[in-house]
């Protein structure tokens, strides 16, 4: 048999370490989220100058999420990127389709709740991990 | 786009695995291109060619049939 010689640092070790990066990023992102949401009331009683340290501890913190996903898209594999691209294009066409109507919905009434971001949030994450999962059925 | 990607790696009794592994990409994407899913971009073509010894079109070809060598000819 011949002998095959894998890459230096492999893909899935590669993966694998950049996967972890943006967990991390991921929950520090979320939890400076919810300082800067509930740590005016709980916390430190809505004093100005802390509210606004934990808004620029959010931003940073997402700024740095935000760098760890691109990393994490460009180690990925041309397949695997296309895959996400196809989830991203997916998400971003729901969103918009159906963020207008839900808005107009709230305006007038027609729900018995009001629009809130989160619900957009949610709808957005559950619209990209589905595409994801059919992406990688589609080319499994 | 059709390939010999699956019966050269059989000659060479490599798995999938570790023909993804030489080749820097993941397993599900050997898999898509050996079952005609997906077609390899030309970097990826050309490291195949090089692992494999062999030119892209002795490896890809038109699904057609026809490599560009025979249409010259």
């Amino acid at each position: 048999m011949n002998q095959l010689r894998a890459a230096e640092n492999g893909y899935q070790s590669r993966i694998c370490t950049s996967s972890i990066r943006l967990l991390c990023w991921s929950g520090a992102w979320l939890a400076a989220t919810a300082l800067m949401r509930f740590g005016p009331k709980f916390l430190w009683n809505q004093a100005s100058i802390l509210t606004l340290l934990a808004i620029g501890l959010d931003v940073a913190v997402g700024v740095g999420m935000i760098l760890a996903n691109k990393k994490y898209v460009m180690e990925l594999d041309e397949l695997q990127q296309k895959v996400y691209l196809n989830a991203l294009g997916i998400t971003v066409g729901v969103a918009v389709i159906a963020g207008v109507p839900f808005s107009v919905m709230g305006l007038y009434h027609v729900i018995p709740f009001h629009p809130e971001i989160w619900h957009m949030l949610l709808l957005m994450g559950l619209t990209f991990m589905f595409s994801i999962a059919y992406g990688n059925w589609r080319y499994r | 786009m059709k390939n010999r990607l699956k019966v050269l790696r059989a000659e060479r009794n490599w798995t999938q695995a570790e023909l993804a592994e030489a080749l820097d990409v993941s397993r599900q994407t050997i898999n898509a291109i050996e079952t005609g899913k997906f077609d390899p971009s030309l970097p990826l073509a050309f490291r195949a060619a090089r692992l494999f010894g062999l030119r892209i079109e002795e490896i890809f070809h038109d699904d057609d049939g026809r490599t560009p060598a025979t249409e010259i000819k």
